[in-house]
């Protein structure tokens, strides 16, 4: 169909219109010649009757008993009629009386008896012989007391004319005046979808390289502007991605350079200098250790590349909240007690939650991990669990210094560091909270932090609440 | 035992080799797939250390022809992909276990004796270091015939490192092994130092002798000379 119609959207659209166009003035032609050939019917019968009631005014019966056609006018009305009339009479009992000339001989219908059962025949077309078509009327006529049929036909070939000669003048015009308006429809739908061909072309223009250009819009209201608003929207949403892109490739280049110029130039130095056994086995150790952390890195980069491409696959199945944090906890309870740091954790011991439970577990592990941390010697951890409306809310409180506003909303971002030398000493990739937060948002869940500086870090993940397993009761 | 080695880079291939070869293993060291094929396929092998990413034939490739043509020989894999389907797909191919590149030497060394003694159970006996007696059985610790009390955990690790006496084991096979980690992103290097430097403080410092040994950037060992 498509190919049938041509290629470009504006031939198509012509087409279509054009197509559309015909149909309609098709009907409208059609239907004015059939309404046209109605009325002239209607006049042709109009005149029928009033030239039966002529006829019946000119008929006499002679005293013999036969039938004649004149008028008190004289001979001029009878030639007329004679001329232009086909005529038959009937007596009662089906007898022809009379037949005009013209008819030579042909009848303008079967014979007509008047008795009981006979109906008026009501005005019809016939055809003759010679296919001439007739409008035929009849009546039933009084004369001095003897009832006779009066057939009149007139020829319908006038008539026919007329409206042949009106079909032509409406088939000749309509296909010029859809010509016409084609034309000029495609004139117009080609200036239509001229900003579609300039938008199209500018699209192209803007590449990976340029992609702060955006598309002018004149009019920002009709469709035309719709597209290319929502194609601006689009480029800003992919300018911002290649944007973190780029920042992200900057930094992990930064952060992989720092491990590899510790173990260049531990090693260059090692090597200006001549040692002994355990010194170089002492230097060996440092490059080793730097090595370590070089492979930490890349496997979070690799993490994080699949968590970005979606190619980590969720087990998501309903968990036991307080069981996970408190396992988290356990896991690093000896890192607390080095630090004399008092860890409690709280909540309802039945409170499921819907998610992937090893995802889940890195991230409350992490976010632990920061609060033993940043916490100091002596400092209390409190975890809390409880429901929050429909979710799941795992609350991790540290006694640390806090985060400050302006850093607040970038500490979830890769590589973001607080204090640049604190977090590196404690050999951390700036990439805990960003795997926090990635691991929240994939199981549908959401991540916030509040704090005053002094007075400690708030987090507060919350995830959906598991539906299978019913709810505890509430406690009052 | 003879190992057979097909590992492409040249520093690679040669720090196994002496590093094995140091273990006591007899080592055949190959450079290219279809080598290290014909060598697999020739001879006899205790075992063979197969690099996946391969010139020409690949480690897969080499790996599949050798179990279509019946050589049963454990195979570890070593591979640069940690993508799970590449994982997948090396088990799949017929081998026996597989490393994920980087990895720590000591690590390599574990799971290659880890396949060698395959099918033959660990005796639960006694172990003893100098003067440091552990029994798996009782889990019980007597260092100079005294009693050392530990934790769970630390109990553990002493008897993992035990049992690697005189090897060092990689903070990476701590995780996996004692304290059965999945994720490998999980900072526990903190957690490790702690009950380390606990696991000494009862075991060692009240001794004269030191068993317990750090590397500094490889691991611990435990064993009655220092390294």
């Amino acid at each position: 169909m498509i190919t049938l119609l041509g290629k470009s959207l504006r031939s198509r659209l012509t087409i279509l219109y054009g197509l559309l166009l015909t149909l309609a003035l098709a009907l409208y032609a059609g239907g004015t010649s059939v309404y046209f050939l109605h009325n002239l019917r209607q006049q042709l019968d109009l005149g029928l009757d009033r030239d039966i009631e002529t006829v019946e005014g000119l008929l006499r019966l002679s005293s013999e008993g036969h039938l004649e056609i004149g008028s008190d006018e004289g001979e001029a009305r009878e030639s007329d009629f004679e001329r232009g009339y086909l005529l038959e009479v009937f007596s009662a009992d089906g007898f022809l009386l009379y037949r005009s000339n013209e008819l030579e001989g042909a009848a303008l219908g079967p014979p007509v008896h008047l008795n009981a059962n006979h109906r008026h025949e009501p005005t019809q077309t016939i055809r003759l012989s010679n296919g001439t078509r007739i409008r035929v009327a009849s009546r039933i006529h009084r004369v001095e007391g003897q009832s006779l049929v009066l057939r009149l036909g007139v020829s319908e070939e006038p008539l026919w004319r007329e409206f042949w000669e009106m079909v032509g003048v409406l088939s000749i015009g309509l296909p010029i005046i859809v010509l016409l308006i084609g034309l000029a429809g495609y004139a117009l739908a080609g200036r239509a979808l001229l900003p579609v061909d300039l938008m199209a072309r500018h699209a192209a223009k803007i590449s990976a390289e340029r992609l702060d250009a955006r598309l002018a819009i004149s009019n920002p209201d009709d469709e035309l502007g719709h597209l290319g608003q929502a194609f601006n929207l689009t480029l800003g949403r992919l300018e911002g991605s290649f944007d973190q892109l780029r920042r992200f490739t900057a930094d992990a280049s930064h952060e992989l350079r720092t491990p590899l110029t510790a173990i260049r130039s531990v090693g260059e130095v090692a090597l200006q200098k001549t040692g002994d056994g355990p010194y170089y086995r002492d230097i060996i150790g440092s490059m080793l250790e730097e090595v370590n952390r070089l492979t930490r890195l890349v496997e979070s980069l690799l993490t994080i590349s699949r968590a970005d491409a979606g190619q980590i696959d969720l087990h998501q199945a309903p968990v036991n909240a307080l069981e996970l944090v408190q396992e988290a906890a356990t896991l690093l309870e000896s890192l607390a007690e080095e630090k004399q740091q008092n860890v409690v954790v709280e909540g309802n011991p039945s409170i499921t939650l819907w998610g992937d439970r090893l995802i889940l577990r890195q991230a409350v592990i992490n976010l632990l991990d920061n609060a033993v941390k940043y916490s100091p010697v002596g400092g209390s951890i409190r975890v809390d669990v409880c429901f929050d409306v429909d979710t799941v809310a795992i609350e991790i409180q540290d006694s640390g210094p806090g985060i400050s506003v302006e850093h607040r909303e970038k500490v979830f971002e890769r590589f973001y560091r607080v204090d640049e030398a604190r977090t590196r000493a404690e050999g951390g990739t700036g990439l805990g909270l960003s795997i926090v937060k990635w691991a929240v948002l994939v199981n549908a869940g959401s991540i916030d932090l509040v704090s005053e500086p002094g007075e400690g870090c708030t987090f507060t993940i919350r995830i959906p609440a598991s539906k299978t397993h019913t709810l505890p009761h509430k406690s009052s | 035992m003879r190992l057979l080695v097909i590992e492409d880079e040249p520093k690679v291939g040669q720090a196994l080799q002496e590093g094995l070869q140091a273990e006591g293993y007899e080592i055949t060291l190959s450079i290219t797939g279809e080598d290290g094929f014909f060598l697999a396929s020739n001879r006899v092998f205790d075992l063979i250390v197969l690099d996946v990413m391969l010139p020409g034939r690949d480690g897969l490739e080499v790996l599949t022809a050798l179990r279509k043509q019946g050589v049963s020989t454990p195979v570890l894999l070593l591979t640069a992909r940690d993508a799970v389907e590449s994982r997948v797909a090396g088990l799949d191919a017929g081998a026996d276990d597989y490393l994920v590149k980087p990895f720590a030497f000591s690590e390599l060394s574990a799971r290659i004796r880890a396949l060698l003694r395959r099918g033959k159970t660990e005796p639960i006996t006694l172990i003893k270091i100098g003067t440091l007696e552990l029994d798996p059985v009782t889990r019980t610790v007597q260092r100079e015939g005294g009693r050392v009390e530990l934790t769970v955990r630390e109990f553990e690790l002493l008897e993992y490192l035990a049992r690697n006496k005189g090897r060092v084991v990689s903070r990476e096979m701590l995780v996996r092994d004692v304290w059965k980690e999945p994720g490998r992103a999980t900072p526990l290097d903190n957690v490790i130092d702690v009950h380390v430097a606990r696991l000494r403080k009862k075991l060692d410092d009240p001794f004269a002798i030191k068993l317990l040994h750090t590397v500094r950037g490889v691991g611990f060992l435990l064993s009655e000379e220092a390294p």
